[in-house]
């Protein structure tokens, strides 16, 4: 945005509405930092703080609506205003989304044994890192404003399913090793299968930058990688 | 897509040394509702005064260039203006009845341009108009009070009534709500969906909400300069000029 308001709580407001998206962004991403780190390490303790982060990005999600429906009532915002307040309210969304599946893996961690194989856990960090990188990358997308930013993010999901699929063959490799890990395998294949997921909701939100930058949504079909069988 | 009913080329309008509007090139479709948006002095109202000549009546106004409708040039000194502004209505910004009975104020336009011979034929266009205007129900059985005893939308829908009259083409309207409350607002708004099937209709207004509403073109003037026209939609959610997005979000000045 360029000149400011003439009303001046107008442009204080709409304000406001970006930087509790931004904030509910980072929220999101230590969330998902977190998360990562407990599975990686099969670290029980930090559970419930996860768990707990998750009940503030909600809150957040709460805060942003009551935002936008008084920013929609007050102001009947126009072209970029418009936008900008539409957008806040789907980034929310699926921040909101993936803090939900940031939370659903920390709750995987509980059963799963301290010797999970090394090959397994490199795999599945290089997944997560991947998307916690997407994650960064998207919100600083659009903290900048910056169009190619999250167009390469919405490229770069291929990446993401490729390496959900590497994630998934060694999960499977895990279980066919010995039966008895079924269990666990099964924990792991939703895990992955939500960073995955969080993946999807993150080019979501790159979707929606550009839209909101250009006024018109990104054309053509998002790149996709290897496909695992639902 | 609509045909061109109205066109504006290089039109440039004075007031004496002010020039009031510069090389407007402006197309209105054919029974659609074109919104010209713009801040005080901009020269919509200017625009569309061209339209049925109504700058005629300023001494010092001086208009050049060309406004067809239906590619016949309108600004031709020798075109009759009566029968002009009979094909092209105008409502204002304030509703202006005559002092006479809803009944007289209705059949006034009809009966100077010849078109009510007998009392039965105006009987027929009044209820018709009134019917129009979405208003005969409301006086069907009060015809003879005076127009000036309406409350102020009513007042404003037998102005509409009475352009409607005499079988307009076009129907220029100048911030027709601003002196009218939501309602009676909401009522205009209803109105003029349904008579663009019939009319061209042009409207200047100074509520971004109520252009979006009713029109599906809209043009912003900004210094006598036509900035930008387009698909309402268009202008409202991704107008290409800069400066038509800091009208329509409020940064302007």
């Amino acid at each position: 945005m360029s000149n400011e308001h003439t009303v001046k709580s107008y442009e204080e407001e709409l304000q406001f509405l970006i930087d509790s998206v931004i904030k509910m962004g980072s929220l999101t991403e230590s969330q998902m930092v977190d998360s990562m780190d407990a599975v990686i390490k099969v670290d029980k303790d930090s559970i419930d703080k996860i768990i707990k982060s998750d009940e503030e990005i909600n809150k957040f999600r709460s805060k942003i609506d009551t935002q936008i429906m008084t920013l929609l009532v007050k102001r009947a915002p126009m072209a970029i205003d418009l936008r900008e307040t539409i957008s806040s309210l789907k980034i929310s969304q699926d921040l909101e989304r993936i803090g939900d599946l940031s939370k659903s893996n920390a709750k995987k961690v509980k059963p799963l044994p301290l010797d999970l194989p090394e090959e397994l856990l490199a795999n599945l960090k290089r997944l997560g890192d991947l998307v916690i990188k997407q994650l960064n990358d998207v919100l600083d997308s659009y903290v900048n404003k910056n169009y190619n930013k999250a167009k390469e993010v919405w490229e770069k999901d291929e990446q993401v399913d490729d390496l959900t699929y590497i994630a998934m063959e060694s999960v499977i490799n895990f279980l066919s090793k010995d039966k008895k890990n079924l269990d666990f395998s099964t924990h792991l294949i939703f895990a992955t299968k939500n960073l995955e997921r969080a993946g999807d909701h993150i080019t979501n939100i790159a979707e929606t930058i550009c839209f909101l930058i250009k006024g018109e949504y990104l054309k053509g079909n998002r790149p996709k990688g290897k496909v695992i069988q639902e | 897509m609509s045909d061109i009913k109205i066109k504006s080329k290089n039109l440039n309008v004075y007031y004496g040394d002010k020039q009031a509007l510069f090389d407007v090139n402006l197309d209105l479709n054919e029974k659609e509702v074109t919104a010209l948006i713009g801040p005080s002095g901009c020269g919509k109202s200017t625009f569309i005064r061209c339209i049925n000549r109504m700058n005629d009546v300023i001494d010092i106004c001086k208009v050049e260039g060309n406004i067809e409708i239906d590619g016949i040039e309108i600004n031709d000194k020798e075109l009759d203006v009566v029968s002009l502004r009979e094909r092209v209505g105008m409502v204002f910004q304030k509703p202006n009845p005559f002092p006479k009975s809803i009944y007289d104020n209705i059949s006034y336009g009809p009966k100077i341009h010849g078109k009510g011979e007998t009392k039965n034929e105006l009987d027929e266009i009044v209820e018709r108009s009134l019917k129009k205007a979405a208003l005969w129900e409301e006086v069907k059985d009060r015809l003879d009070e005076p127009g000036t005893g309406l409350s102020g939308g009513q007042q404003q829908r037998l102005c509409i009534a009475r352009a409607i009259s005499v079988n307009p083409e076009v129907i220029l309207m100048d911030e027709p709500c601003s002196a009218l409350d939501p309602i009676a607002t909401a009522k205009i708004e209803e109105l003029i969906d349904e008579l663009k099937k019939t009319y061209t209709i042009v409207i200047v207004t100074h509520s971004m909400a109520q252009a979006v509403r009713v029109s599906q073109k809209t043009g912003f003037f900004h210094l006598g300069k036509l900035i930008e026209v387009g698909l309402t939609e268009k202008i409202f959610k991704n107008p290409d000029n800069k400066m038509t997005q800091d009208y329509i979000t409020g940064r302007f000045g």
